[in-house]
């Protein structure tokens, strides 16, 4: 298993050019800015020139005195300043600018990434700078065993079993896993004909009824003093938010102690796309089909993870695959939490079948999810509050989301406002349960200047060095 | 009253209780790990007094206070795969509400045990007794035994637990007492020795068939083949050995009632109760509490020279086919009496039952229904006596088959 | 007889990166790396800092012995190649030993060149081409006064700046007119120059040196030129340029013109044989014809897809054809260029001459060739947009005016 790296992400779009990052970095580096935002083609666009840490990195093949080098362990491509003999070679072999002449000392700078804790990603106000540790999930996991087994036969892209492999891989065999009827069983991971597809004790609830048999597993080992057990589910939303709430939220008042995942993609995809409480308004689905009369469906989601966080559970979390750092932070802590009470994490997941999107396209559905803040990212607990884990300031319109994803392809200008005045109202009503909440752990805090409560200084500060364009 | 052998009872404390009580005293003795409780008339005061005893420390075990009856046999369901000993009560509308999981618990061969308190089913409206209720999920593959007093109930709850975790059975049972006359009825009953029962029942086993243990993983209920995939065999397979487990407990449901009967001196009839049929020649077909005065009623025909007699169901399923059919064989008429309905014959579904136990003789016997005690209403000797006097009309050739409906006019 | 099924003769960037390369595809063929020097793999452009002092000879090591260990491949230092026989796919040695390969890579380098001047034999003179090179350098530079250095290629005046900073007289006899020929056009030389001479060093551009001969018993020479000139020289180097190692190939069968000719994929005129790096005379970039172009930048890239070929890699790339690429630090300051940064004639040129300099060269509104002194750009970039023939119509106005912005700008869009 090779090693990955953790990387500085950026996401031009969401860059306004402040310049704050270069000016992080050259007063972390005390010198010049070791990245680059440059204007770009057209008025509030930018571009950035950053040291890639190149896995087969042609700066170090080009030193002729060894003096850069690709550190097995962190990825990054260090600069040893005493080998360094100042020739430059390095600046012709890298074709992304990232290593450049420091005009102040004549000689080479470079990323560093400062140590896993990049000085630019947490001066960026507008999240366009990301420090992703995906790698460092890889490397903790990639190894952990695969719980189900393979060959599942999910779709093709299908986020649900991304979903299910890395949440099994994180809470390992000492488990027991329910996945009521849905795409998750479906796909075969309860097994066939008297055949398992789970390493660990899996098996299908009714619909209906997850939380419950999940509670009296779980009463049950504790009673007999086994309480280490991980009792989980990876549920639908249908299975959650429809004809299973009474199990969930009778499970959730009674604060029994199992992690129930609900893995959301907005509607019974496994039997053929029909509408569910959590599908979206204008959504085309099966039972809300585009035609004459209809045009998708006319009511909006219900907003399950609010809802559960007002049976105040010991955690409530919401989480896309777009942001695996973020998704396995807190299934840490839903799992922590679930031996403690009730612990529910909400995943929005995507699904190339029924919602008409590339499997190429899925992941940046996720993301685009969040960054049009059609879905925010958030968590709960009884004594923090609701909390953003991700800033929804500077979100993108919700058109740029939409524009992705087939079944909204019918939609009318009328419809696509409605869907921006609920997102915009949704994300309202967040930021009021969120405003008195002590700040998140560092390790995932949001950029300054996000989650302002609503009514709060949002624009940007002149104080900041706009990147100019002469 | 029944003919338990009293004289030879032994051991343990009387008190006075309502059928409710016994019920929940019967399953206190059996010590489940897990009761699951949600509260319906007329099954309400049994749940209380399991919350009360569990309170007190009389009883150990989880008390799960869910959100609904659903969620009750859920909850039981996630424990019994877990290895527990589970205990709920319900009636009616409760069980309907139940019916998704009810429906599995069979073919999930979950050994549990839940009393049903019997009431007459929504709609009309009515909070009264009545077999509606159970009559309506006998198809499910659910063990079920009827009792006819309060010491009945209590009795026959830790046989219930031995016949459901016996392995050649391996299936749910419903301890079903008539809500109104039994629920609330008061009656002396004897507690026999907790350590008694333990003896009796012996140490709980997790059943391995269907487990869920991080040390043992398995999965459970995996979709079988169809007709689609790998063909039906494993699911045929799973149903014939669910109705030879249901034939299998007509044995260990007599042999669980001598073993109670030895340790107790209190002999239940298990499958079927004779009552007077040496010479009958007409007989009467009950089942539940309105047997008392069944028999009461016969008693009096006997005195006018009118040989009657009464055989009881106690166990409804399996149906004692044979021993009903061998023990009605030789009267000239038999009228059974239901306090349920089956809609589509027009007539009582243990009616239905009986009629088809009766084909399997060289005889054809004339039988009629009798539909009685819905919403609660008693069926009293009078109301026996017209019964007694229907048959031995209906053996002289003098009368329809008709049913008759004993509380049309009360 | 030893063996390898991977045979490279040779030991600096084209070789090392060839391993690499062969390594990423094949884990276990068996490797053996050959070098006619005593140590491990340095880089000859290292040598001038190893001459100034700044580099200390132990440390210039590109590889060490671990590395061979964990690549699996055989490292066997004083292995000079005396002939190579292409049919029994064996490389002999000058000390006797064979070595028999499957696949076999030239990556023997270059030599200097030493030009036929009258008496050049009958003096002691210097080259740097080799660690002892630089060593010997370094320790006659301590008592020297005087320094003679024939040619104002890199190497020359590389060590024309270091002795002149020790404090030597130092004279460069040019024959072209202005220093760093080709890479630079006349005003970026000029700057160049301007720079040398500040700091006390002669440069005799446009003269050529008639002949050598020795003075003071062999301890010192004169150094006579065309016009007459005659200069002293207690030092004399000879930086007159290179030529690829190819006399051990002779007879072989491989087709050799100025270096050993390739192909695309590196390979020969005969089958199983690579070559890459200064020894090899792979097609020029910019003209398409085969040339010389001895820079680390194309041994790297030559070395890389010679080894996947080598390997059998599916994935190799035809190489696209060198460009020359310089970066030249004098007196602390930096000059660099890439591609044809010197043309004129059917080019478009925009220079820029204001504190630093610069020179960009367009054809048909594409990039080919950049240059700049004491005004850094980011070569790689430039390199790009050369390679990649990228259409600068569009942008061409803030192209010239910023171009570090703007290929900055162009890279994010187009190669993120």
């Amino acid at each position: 298993m090779g090693a990955a790296f953790d990387t500085i992400a950026f996401k031009g779009s969401l860059c306004d050019g402040c310049g704050d990052c270069m000016t992080a970095c050259s007063s972390a580096k005390k010198g010049a800015s070791r990245l680059s935002i440059v204007p770009g083609a057209s008025e509030k666009v930018f571009e950035l020139a950053i040291c890639r840490q190149c896995g087969d990195p042609k700066c170090a093949m080009v030193c002729p005195s060894g003096a850069l080098a690709k550190d097995g362990g962190s990825g990054v491509i260090g600069w040893d300043a005493d080998k360094c003999i100042d020739c430059l070679l390095c600046t012709a072999g890298c074709a992304y600018g990232g290593i450049a002449v420091d005009p102040g000392i004549s000689r080479v700078a470079k990323c560093d990434m400062c140590d896993g804790d990049p000085a630019c990603v947490k001066s960026c106000p507008t999240g366009a700078l990301e420090y992703r540790k995906a790698g460092s999930i890889y490397n903790e996991y990639g190894g952990k065993e695969d719980l189900f087994v393979p060959g599942l036969s999910g779709c093709l892209g299908c986020n649900s079993e991304l979903i299910m492999r890395h949440t099994m891989r994180k809470i390992g065999r000492n488990s027991v896993l329910a996945t009521p009827p849905g795409c998750i069983p479906g796909m075969g991971s309860v097994g066939y004909n008297g055949k398992t597809g789970t390493k660990v004790p899996v098996f299908h609830p009714l619909l209906t009824n997850t939380a419950s048999m999940l509670a009296g597993i779980r009463r049950h080992y504790d009673r007999i003093g086994r309480k280490d057990i991980v009792v989980m589910a990876l549920a639908g939303d249908g299975g959650t938010a429809d004809c299973g709430f009474h199990a969930v939220s009778g499970a959730a008042e009674r604060g029994d102690k199992i992690l129930y995942i609900c893995v959301d993609n907005e509607g019974y995809m496994n039997t053929g796309m029909q509408r569910s409480g959590t599908t979206p308004y204008g959504s085309w689905t099966s039972t809300t089909p585009v035609g004459e009369h209809m045009k998708g469906k006319t009511q909006d989601a219900k907003n399950l993870p609010m809802i559960m966080a007002a049976h105040k559970c010991r955690y409530v979390a919401t989480a896309s695959t777009g942001y695996m750092e973020d998704l396995y932070e807190k299934l840490d802590r839903a799992v922590e939490a679930s031996f403690e009470g009730f612990a529910y994490l909400h995943i929005y997941s995507p699904c190339p079948t029924g919602w008409r999107v590339p499997s190429s396209k899925v992941i940046e559905a996720c993301r685009m999810s969040v960054e049009s803040n059609f879905v925010t990212l958030w968590e709960y607990t009884p004594k923090t509050g609701i909390r953003f884990t991700r800033s929804p300031d500077n979100a993108l319109p919700v058109s740029a989301y939409v524009k992705m994803i087939g079944k909204y392809r019918h939609l009318s200008q009328d419809q696509l406002d409605h869907i921006q005045a609920k997102v915009d109202e949704q994300v309202a009503l967040l930021k009021v349960m969120a405003a008195d909440s002590p700040p998140p752990p560092a390790a995932h805090r949001p950029p300054a200047g996000s989650s302002t409560p609503a009514g709060g200084e949002t624009s940007q500060t002149s104080l900041r060095r706009e990147i100019s364009r002469n | 009253m029944s003919d338990v052998k009293e004289s030879k009872s032994k051991g343990g404390k009387v008190i006075v209780c309502d059928g409710n009580e016994a019920a929940a005293w019967g399953a206190c003795l059996s010590r489940p790990d897990m009761v699951a409780v949600y509260p319906i008339t007329p099954q309400s005061s049994l749940v209380e007094y399991l919350a009360k005893f569990i309170a007190e420390g009389k009883m150990d075990a989880e008390l799960m206070d869910v959100e609904g009856e659903h969620t009750v046999l859920s909850v039981l369901h996630g424990a019994c795969l877990a290895g527990a000993r589970t205990y709920s009560a319900t009636s009616a509308q409760g069980l309907a509400f139940m019916f998704e999981p009810y429906f599995r618990t069979p073919g999930l061969r979950l050994p549990m045990v839940v009393s049903l308190v019997t009431r007459d089913a929504v709609s009309p409206t009515c909070v009264w007794g009545g077999q509606q209720d159970a009559m309506t999920v006998k198809e499910v593959g659910w063990i079920h035994m009827y009792c006819e007093t309060q010491q009945e109930i209590l009795d026959t709850i830790p046989i219930a637990y031995k016949v459901a975790e016996h392995p050649d059975v391996m299936l749910p049972v419903n301890v079903n007492h008539d809500g109104n006359y039994l629920s609330y009825g008061v009656a002396r009953v004897e507690l026999p020795e907790q350590e008694l029962v333990d003896s009796f029942l012996g140490e709980k086993q997790v059943n391995w068939h269907a487990c869920l243990d991080p040390e043992r993983p398995m999965a459970v209920d995996p979709l079988t083949g169809g007709a689609g995939g790998a063909g039906p065999a494993t699911f045929v397979r799973y149903r014939k050995g669910l109705c030879s487990g249901m034939q299998s407990a007509l044995t260990v449901i007599e042999e669980a009632h001598a073993d109670w009967g030895r340790r107790t001196g209190r002999f239940w009839s298990p499958l079927i109760e004779e009552y007077r049929m040496d010479d009958a020649e007409v007989a009467l077909v009950t089942i539940g509490s309105m047997t008392g005065a069944a028999k009461d009623a016969v008693d009096e025909a006997r005195l006018d020279g009118r040989k009657v007699g009464i055989v009881k169901i106690k166990t409804f399923r399996p149906f004692p086919i044979h021993r009903i059919a061998k023990a009605l064989s030789r009267v000239k008429a038999v009228g059974v009496v239901d306090r349920a309905v089956n809609f589509g014959w027009n007539s009582g579904p243990v009616f239905q039952e009986v009629l088809a136990a009766l084909y399997h003789l060289p005889v054809r016997i004339p039988a009629m229904s009798f539909i009685g005690g819905l919403a609660g209403a008693d069926i009293t000797v009078e109301h026996f006596a017209r019964v007694v006097d229907r048959v031995n009309r209906l053996a002289a050739g003098e009368a329809s088959s008709l049913p008759v409906w004993l509380n049309e006019n009360d | 007889m030893p063996e390898a099924k991977y045979l490279l003769v040779g030991s600096s960037h084209a070789a090392l990166e060839a391993l690499r390369s062969i390594r990423h595809f094949d884990p276990d063929g068996s490797m053996a790396m050959l070098t006619r020097d005593v140590y491990r793999p340095y880089s000859p452009t290292i040598l001038p800092y190893v001459v100034s002092g700044r580099s200390k000879p132990a440390a210039v090591m590109l590889r060490d012995e671990a590395f061979f260990e964990a690549n699996n491949c055989a490292f066997v230092p004083e292995a000079v190649a005396q002939s190579l026989d292409a049919k029994a796919r064996t490389v002999r040695l000058e000390n006797g030993e064979s070595w028999r390969y499957e696949r076999l890579l030239i990556a023997t380098g270059a030599a200097p060149a030493i030009p036929p001047v009258k008496g050049i034999d009958d003096v002691r003179f210097h080259v740097l081409r080799s660690l002892e090179d630089a060593t010997g350098l370094r320790s006659a530079m301590g008592s020297s006064r005087h320094a003679v250095v024939l040619g104002a290629g890199l190497v020359g005046l590389h060590a024309a700046e270091n002795m002149a900073e020790a404090g030597l007289k130092v004279s460069v006899v040019e024959m072209q007119g202005h220093v760093l020929p080709g890479y630079f056009d006349a005003k970026a030389s000029e700057r160049i120059e301007a720079a040398f001479t500040g700091h006390g060093v002669k440069l005799y551009l446009n003269h050529k040196v008639v002949a050598v001969e020795p003075r003071d018993g062999g301890h010192s020479c004169a150094v006579h030129l065309e016009d007459g000139k005659v200069l002293q020289a207690d030092l004399l180097l000879v930086a007159t340029g290179v030529r690829p190692v190819t006399d051990w190939l002779n007879g072989s069968g491989i087709a050799v013109d100025k270096g050993v000719l390739v192909d695309e994929a590196m390979r020969t005129n005969v089958e199983g044989v690579w070559a890459a790096g200064d020894v090899a005379q792979a097609v020029d970039f910019h003209t398409g014809q085969p040339a010389l172009i001895g820079i680390i930048p194309t041994a790297v890239e030559q070395g890389r897809i010679a080894g996947q070929g080598m390997a059998d890699d599916p994935y190799v790339k035809a190489y696209p054809g060198g460009i020359p690429v310089n970066t030249y630090r004098f007196f602390g300051r930096v000059a660099l260029s890439i591609g044809q940064a010197a043309a004129s004639g059917d080019v478009e040129v925009s220079e820029h001459d204001d504190g630093g300099y610069r020179r960009v060269v367009l054809s048909d509104n594409r990039l080919v060739g950049y240059a700049s002194v004491d005004e850094p750009f980011d070569v790689g970039i430039m390199g790009e947009l050369i390679r990649r023939k990228v259409d600068l119509t569009a942008v061409k106005d803030a192209f010239i005016a910023r171009p570090v912005e703007t290929g900055r700008r162009l890279m994010s869009e187009q190669w993120r």
